[in-house]
């Protein structure tokens, strides 16, 4: 069966893209534009992945993955944002919160390889 | 190189004339065999019919024979005894030797030795026939003496044996005759049999050749259609591959899309959340050239001074800013902040002041960071601080 990726972004275009190129891989992909859609798609049909936006239309991307995290502690999270930060930030603020951060800017295939380590059982 | 399949028409035609030809001589076989024994069985019931006649004429020959001696025995009978029952009976018997004679000679009529036997032996029995009716007479007229002088006289059993080996000449002859047209008849059937056997022998033959020709051109079309097959397969597999490799090029198309438009967006969003935080940002913003001309400025040059963007752009900065250390009349800012890119060297917190559509001059704190493009300095940003310490 297809691992499943939730898809958190409040752009309609990254949400497209990444749909369908995820899709392609084989991958199943659930993709919401809220935190508040993320939370009910979590309870609903629980995903071996998510891949969060920082900046959302009604929260704070790391709020709503602090919230995610009750509920599915063992889940991966990756920070998929165009909010660039230096790796020290990454390393003392960013590790403790999610599995992996990847900038915007980074290659389908660079966000593939990602989401196929932090898949894998 | 694999030569190149007869196609199955062709084969098909050839391979049915060659069947077509065989049926034609095996036909001409039957109908030979046919002729030749339909022949052979006439000349066996003619062969038969002339055992018949044969034996018929025989029977004549044998009759006569008998019927001479019957009646010769009968006269005699009648002369010793009188009795009218023996005279009766010779001349029946007589008259019987006219009848047998007679269907002797019609047998014989066809063959002149026979007829010249059949006419001696009737000429015999007409002797015997007379002298029996000479003694027949003088018995009856009561005369004994002329009835012993005939006797006297009469050759008996002579003549008997004369007429018996004539008809035994007669049958000898026709047994001859019977023996030859048996063999005649049998060699006729041993032909017979020669034919319908080599015949039956040389249909198998070619019944066998038939078999073999269909059996042949059945492994024929089976290689053809088996060489087909091949040839089907091997395009078959080309065209998976090629669809294969199609289908793999049209989705690395599809990712080098995805991936273009995912450039792409990402790039428009980065411009786009960078201009945000520009735009955001109080302090006033100038852009400039490696000239000091202005190339972009940010929302709070506008709402300061008053300039909209198009009276700045490609103007000196002077127009609109100058360091306070230089005097005013004469481009102050031109040396310092050009020294400092030329040197590609920060310039901080210089006293400054910055001067509206209006002339009206606003204190500000300058500094100028040089632009760089890899390693090379292509241009400077200005910040003006109009509020907070040191003003």
């Amino acid at each position: 069966m297809n691992k499943h990726i939730l898809i958190v972004d409040d752009e309609a275009s990254v949400r497209d893209l990444l749909e369908r190129f995820l899709t392609g891989a084989g991958f199943r992909v659930t993709a919401v534009a809220t935190a508040a859609e993320a939370i009910r798609s979590v309870r609903e049909d629980p995903p071996q992945l998510i891949i969060s936006d920082l900046q959302l239309e009604d929260s704070d991307g790391l709020e709503m993955i602090a919230k995610l995290k009750a509920t599915l502690p063992a889940t991966p999270v990756m920070l998929l944002t165009g909010v660039l930060f230096d790796s020290r930030v990454v390393q003392e603020v960013l590790s403790g919160k999610v599995s992996s951060y990847i900038e915007k800017t980074s290659s389908l295939a660079r966000i593939l390889e990602e989401a196929k380590r932090l898949t894998q059982t | 190189m694999k030569a190149p399949a007869p196609s199955t028409d062709v084969m098909r035609d050839r391979t049915v004339r060659r069947i077509l030809a065989f049926f034609a001589v095996i036909s001409a076989v039957l109908v030979a065999i046919a002729v030749v024994s339909v022949r052979n069985i006439q000349r066996s019931a003619a062969s038969s019919d002339w055992v018949n006649h044969t034996h018929a004429v025989i029977l004549e020959v044998n009759d006569v024979l008998s019927a001479v001696r019957v009646g010769d025995a009968a006269v005699l009978t009648y002369v010793v005894t009188g009795d009218p029952q023996s005279r009766v009976a010779g001349r029946e018997a007589f008259s019987d030797v006219d009848e047998h004679l007679a269907a002797a000679k019609a047998l014989t009529r066809n063959e002149p030795a026979q007829h010249e036997e059949v006419a001696r032996l009737d000429t015999l029995a007409a002797k015997r026939i007379e002298f029996s009716g000479e003694l027949l007479a003088a018995r009856q007229s009561g005369q004994p003496d002329a009835v012993r002088v005939l006797l006297a006289s009469d050759a008996g059993e002579e003549a008997l044996a004369d007429l018996q080996r004539t008809a035994e000449n007669l049958t000898n002859e026709e047994m001859n005759l019977l023996a030859d047209r048996d063999r005649t008849s049998f060699l006729q059937a041993q032909m017979t049999r020669w034919t319908v056997w080599s015949g039956v022998v040389v249909n198998l033959i070619l019944l066998g050749g038939v078999v073999w020709l269909i059996s042949d051109d059945i492994a024929a079309r089976r290689r053809a259609a088996a060489v087909l097959q091949e040839a089907n397969d091997v395009l078959e597999a080309r065209v998976r591959e090629r669809t294969a490799s199609l289908t793999a090029a049209n989705q690395q198309l599809v990712i080098e899309n995805l991936e273009r438009s995912w450039l792409g967006q990402s790039q428009e969003h980065q411009i786009r959340y960078n201009q945000l935080i520009i735009d955001s940002i109080s302090d006033l913003v100038f852009v400039l050239t490696k000239a000091l001309n202005i190339s972009r400025i940010n929302p709070a040059v506008v709402h300061l001074t008053g300039f909209e963007s198009q009276d700045l752009i490609h103007q000196p900065l002077s127009r609109v800013a100058r360091l306070l250390a230089e005097p005013r009349a004469a481009a102050p800012l031109v040396n310092p902040i050009a020294r400092a890119l030329v040197e590609g060297r920060d310039l901080r917190d210089q006293p400054a002041e910055v001067e509206d559509r209006n002339g009206k001059a606003t204190p500000a704190r300058l500094s100028v960071y040089p632009l760089r493009d890899r390693d090379k300095v292509v241009g400077g940003v200005v910040i003006l601080r109009t509020g907070g310490p040191n003003l």
